[in-house]
């Protein structure tokens, strides 16, 4: 199968440190990938690697299905990118940083830059010096030099970093319709895992170099533990009548985990009825990408 | 070549648009000024008495006041000046990358980093080549204003060849300086390397090695210690030339090679 990104046994060692050590990824044409790690765990090590700038200790690198050289080479015509915080020459506006990226890229096309501008709501800022930006509009400007040469392959360091809440659904919403309109494969890492619960397809964990986890959407949905959560009035009686259960009492309120109460819970509602300890609440809850992250860096 | 005018121009704007090289320039533009100033005051010993230590200065740096004396301490100014200049804008240009955190921005490029580096080298060549040239233009319009004694067609072409030729030499040994702002990642080490091979270059030029330390030659190519065919000799130039295409050499491979972490 031809992949957007495969690596193989992808290893970078500074001395003793292990930044990345035999990472086996692969990211499909078309879909978006969430890679979530904690500070320090060799995210953007990998990126980095990915777009030739680390050279691998050990292992290989394969983009668009070309290999990446030892100096460098790639197909970067095709591939655009947001590596760590956004970067532009301070002294030169929004659109001339823009126009250096058009002119690198050798886009022909004299309406792209202006399309840019305005599907990432920088019309405004246009002739504003990058230095005076807020850091959301610097932001949006990395994205924007990203963005403009109509890429196949994003690959993106915390792209939702320093947007306010009406940015971050606004280019969830374009990462979207690029994934989905026009089959660009996306690469992601987050910190915002709420952002990558929405988008991704597919999700990779790396910890401490080491890729621990990769899955599907539908098989994290399956792995996410699940718990039976219940009010009641009465809290006492109600752990009592639930003792076989396991019941834990946190802030008020009782979790189960036992997989019956979790797949019946109206059995658990009969038991607290008969007990004379009614249910003003209950709910089957899934634990968030964010429990779910913590439990297995744990 | 597209890519490369396409990177000539980026390199460019960036160029025009900062301060930095528009400072550089200013400062140096002083160097026809201030020589024009010990013109004058050396035209006017009584004046120069009065004016106390800047008149005992003037006299230790130019001994008489004619174009002689004038174009050599243009082509002194341009040889020690530049070297410090020239170098300052070359660790800017290749530091401010690291500085401003852009360099990740010209590593995974259609155009190949190696034609992003040469841009780099052209435009600060064109520049410091310009910024000279224009100095000893200003310094036939300061001459003409002040007046100075003893101008021929001849003297011109000599001083042409001193005051270009130390540039020449200045500018190709700045490829070492773009490797210190390189590996150094940002422009602060280039300084200190500025101030390391001006110190060391003195030193060889006293204890008579100079001929053979590449930062050495352009100074004494002007005319600073004396008449060059007495204190250069081939190997000076090859020695600079090799120095060039080294410092060359190792800027291009390390952009190539190293690891981008910054």
């Amino acid at each position: 199968m031809n992949y957007a990104i495969e690596t193989n046994k992808l290893s970078k060692y500074y001395g003793n440190f292990r930044a990345l050590h035999k990472v086996d990824l692969r990211v499909k044409r078309g879909e978006i990938y969430g890679f979530l790690g904690l500070n320090g765990a060799g995210k953007t090590t990998a990126i980095r690697t990915f777009l030739g700038m680390i050279r691998p200790s050990e292992g290989n690198v394969k983009v668009l299905g070309q290999a990446i050289g030892l100096g460098g080479g790639g197909p970067w015509a095709k591939i655009g990118h947001l590596v760590e915080s956004p970067a532009a020459y301070p002294e030169l506006s929004v659109r001339e940083n823009l126009e250096i990226s058009s002119r690198m890229h050798g886009i022909q096309n004299p309406k792209a830059m202006q399309d840019i501008i305005e599907k990432l709501s920088l019309a405004s800022y246009a002739d504003r010096k990058a230095g005076a930006l807020s850091s959301g509009n610097f932001q949006r400007l990395g994205l924007a030099r990203a963005l403009l040469h109509g890429p196949e392959l994003l690959i993106l360091d915390e792209p939702a970093n320093a947007l306010d809440p009406a940015g971050i659904v606004e280019i969830r919403e374009l990462l979207l319709s690029l994934a989905r309109e026009l089959g660009t494969t996306i690469f992601m890492s987050s910190h915002i895992l709420a952002e990558v619960d929405l988008l991704a397809d597919r999700i990779g964990i790396i910890h401490k170099g080491e890729l621990i986890e990769e899955l599907d959407a539908a098989r994290l949905e399956e792995l996410r533990a699940k718990q039976l959560v219940v009010e009641t009035r009465d809290l006492i009686k109600a752990c009592e009548t639930l003792c076989d259960f396991e019941p834990v009492s946190v802030n008020g309120k009782i979790n189960i985990k036992d997989p019956r109460a979790v797949q019946s819970p109206e059995i658990i509602a009969t038991l607290l009825v008969q007990a004379g300890a009614p249910p003003t609440h209950l709910a089957v809850e899934q634990e968030n990408l964010e429990e779910y992250f913590l439990r297995l860096t744990k | 070549m597209k890519n490369l005018m396409s990177a000539l121009w980026a390199e460019t704007l960036k160029m025009r648009r900062s301060t930095v090289p528009f400072f550089i320039t200013l400062g140096f533009s002083m160097v026809p000024w201030i020589g024009g100033l010990f013109m004058i005051i050396m035209k006017d010993p009584e004046g120069a008495k009065e004016m106390g230590l800047i008149s005992t200065k003037a006299q230790l740096m130019a001994g008489t006041a004619d174009w002689v004396t004038f174009f050599s301490f243009l082509a002194q100014a341009v040889a020690v000046g530049g070297a410090i200049l020239f170098s300052i804008l070359t660790g800017w240009v290749f530091g401010r990358e690291f500085a401003d955190r852009t360099a990740k921005e010209l590593l995974a490029l259609p155009v190949s980093r190696a034609t992003i580096l040469t841009a780099k080298f052209i435009v600060t060549a064109i520049w410091t080549m310009v910024m000279t040239l224009w100095i000893f233009l200003l310094g036939l319009l300061v001459g003409y204003l002040v007046d100075i004694p003893g101008f021929s067609m001849e003297l011109l072409r000599t001083a042409f060849v001193d005051i270009i030729g130390s540039a020449l030499l200045t500018i190709v040994l700045l490829p070492f300086v773009a490797f210190v702002a390189s590996s150094g990642r940002g422009y602060m080490p280039a300084f200190g390397w500025v101030v390391f091979t001006v110190a060391v270059a003195q030193v060889a030029a006293l204890t008579g090695w100079g001929d053979w330390l590449p930062w050495s030659i352009p100074a004494l190519f002007s005319g600073a210690a004396g008449p060059r065919a007495e204190l250069l000799g081939m190997h000076s130039y090859v020695i600079v030339f090799t120095a060039s295409l080294l410092g060359a050499f190792v800027t291009y491979r390390w952009w190539q090679y190293a690891d981008q972490t910054k």
